[in-house]
């Protein structure tokens, strides 16, 4: 039986499509077999990070109305193995699909999949009612600013309303030189506010707007710091007890890859 | 106190046994239960030599004998006396109990006495969460940013308040807002509305109450 994980935020922009594009691509690089499910219907994203647009014949709404069986609408990635797609359709919107049908949806993929990891659309509208109605556990994703933590906050308090309980956090675009000069939120500051467990600090990395623009996760690049954030929650997922990255450093890049070893526990 | 539901409840005191019974109950009513917990109880009273007092109803002086038999022939116990509880032993009896707690002698926190009933909100009030109540709320966790509390008695935060209180929000200008660490969007108490100045230590735990003196909010380090 598989786990139905959902990544919400909020606010826009703060990192939900990367982040489900990046762990679903490392937990399926563990040997796991992982659906990603796009629930942004109207406005996708995850097939263009995932660099499968181009393979899109049935979506999430086809295979949700009965136009298509689950297995046709599922695009296989074909560069990570058991890895799986189920896109959003582009020309409906977000009151197409019923929170009830995505609990149906969530437990037909759990027969067969270990992970089904849902990408949820910004805002706390219909989109966010469907995106969490089938999920068993939540990641919450924030930015060190202010506004993304309100919204956070916001999205936790919504969680906790529909019985998902403990959410945790995930801290992305963390920059350790702006903390450090007092200038950005730190983390600390951060779990203080929304008193939730923290499962992942992903620094600010140049490499993911690259790997995004291509369609290729950061995850599987061994030269990116944010893809080496992403192998850890991965592993912390799968239920290892990974250190959390040292980024109290202002050192250059290389030397931040070679202390990669971590300094604070869980 | 000792019985959980409501009914005639038998309360010890250094002088003997208080009876209490709710205001809605008849004689016949009060008695028959009287007898019953009395014969319950029969083994805990017998031989001792007990005064007895009561408190809620009224009852006439051929009323009070009744009771009297009861407890009499049922308990085994030897009833020195029956009287109504007045006011005066029972004020008496208060001022001869030990205080258990030392009360402060600060008269900050019992100024205004009718802040009404009071709410206990056991988890943090997050952004987006409204709380409304007529009364006083306690809050044992935090008020984020964005999350709101409203009442019309007194506020206490057991926790960071950083979210917006309201208190004495139908206008008892007495009510106050308690914090173990105040640092709100904005406080209200009463139609006084109150931001709090930036760039303060943002980490340090110190409780501050905010009241209104001279028509305006004033925040003190307690």
């Amino acid at each position: 039986m598989g786990e139905v994980i959902v990544i919400t935020s909020g606010k826009g922009g703060v990192g939900k499509t990367t982040t489900t594009a990046n762990l679903g691509t490392g937990i399926a690089l563990q040997g796991k077999k992982v659906v990603l499910i796009d629930t942004d219907i109207g406005l996708r994203n995850l097939d263009v990070v995932m660099g499968l647009e181009n393979r899109i014949v049935y979506d999430l709404v086809d295979v949700i109305e009965g136009q298509c069986r689950l297995k046709q609408a599922l695009i296989k990635d074909k560069r990570f193995e058991g890895l799986y797609l189920l896109p959003a359709p582009q020309t409906r919107d977000k009151n197409a699909v019923a929170p009830h049908q995505m609990v149906d949806l969530c437990e037909e993929l759990k027969k067969e999949y270990d992970y089904i990891i849902i990408d949820c659309p910004a805002g706390i509208e219909q989109g966010f009612k469907n995106a969490i109605a089938g999920a068993d556990r939540a990641f919450v994703v924030t930015t060190p600013e202010v506004s993304a933590v309100r919204d956070a906050d916001r999205i936790i308090g919504l969680l906790e309303a529909n019985e998902i309980r403990n959410p945790q956090l995930i801290v992305n675009r963390v920059r350790p030189d702006m903390v450090k000069r007092g200038d950005m939120m730190s983390i600390e500051d951060i779990i203080d506010i929304l008193a939730i467990g923290l499962i992942g600090v992903v620094p600010d990395d140049e490499n993911i707007i690259i790997s995004t623009n291509r369609g290729e996760p950061a995850v599987n690049d061994s030269k990116s710091i944010a893809g080496q954030a992403y192998r850890n929650i991965t592993r912390r997922i799968l239920g290892e007890d990974v250190p959390f990255i040292n980024l109290n450093n202002s050192d250059g890049f290389l030397a931040k890859m070679k202390k990669l070893f971590g300094i604070k526990p869980a | 106190m000792e019985n959980e539901k409501k009914g005639i409840v038998f309360k010890g005191n250094n002088e003997g046994l208080v009876i209490v019974i709710p205001d809605d109950y008849d004689f016949s009513k009060a008695k028959a239960e009287i007898e019953e917990k009395v014969q319950n109880a029969a083994r805990f009273f017998r031989g001792a030599k007990i005064k007895v007092v009561y408190r809620g109803i009224t009852l006439t002086p051929e009323e009070e004998d009744e009771i009297r038999n009861v407890l009499d022939e049922k308990s085994g116990a030897i009833i020195e006396s029956l009287s109504k509880d007045d006011e005066s032993k029972l004020n008496a009896f208060i001022a001869k109990r030990p205080k258990k707690v030392p009360v402060s002698s600060h008269k900050l926190f019992f100024s205004s006495d009718d802040a009404g009933p009071c709410k206990f909100v056991r988890s943090t009030v997050r952004s987006g969460t409204r709380i409304e109540f007529d009364g006083s709320v306690v809050v044992i966790g935090d008020v984020n940013p964005g999350g709101e509390i409203v009442a019309s008695g007194n506020v206490i935060v057991l926790g960071a308040l950083r979210g917006m209180v309201h208190a004495g929000s139908e206008g008892n200008r007495d009510s106050f807002i308690y914090a173990l660490k105040l640092k709100p969007t904005q406080i209200r108490i009463a139609e006084a509305i109150a931001r709090m100045p930036e760039g303060s230590d943002e980490n340090k735990i110190c409780p501050e109450l905010a009241r209104i003196k001279d028509g305006i909010i004033e925040v003190e380090q307690v």
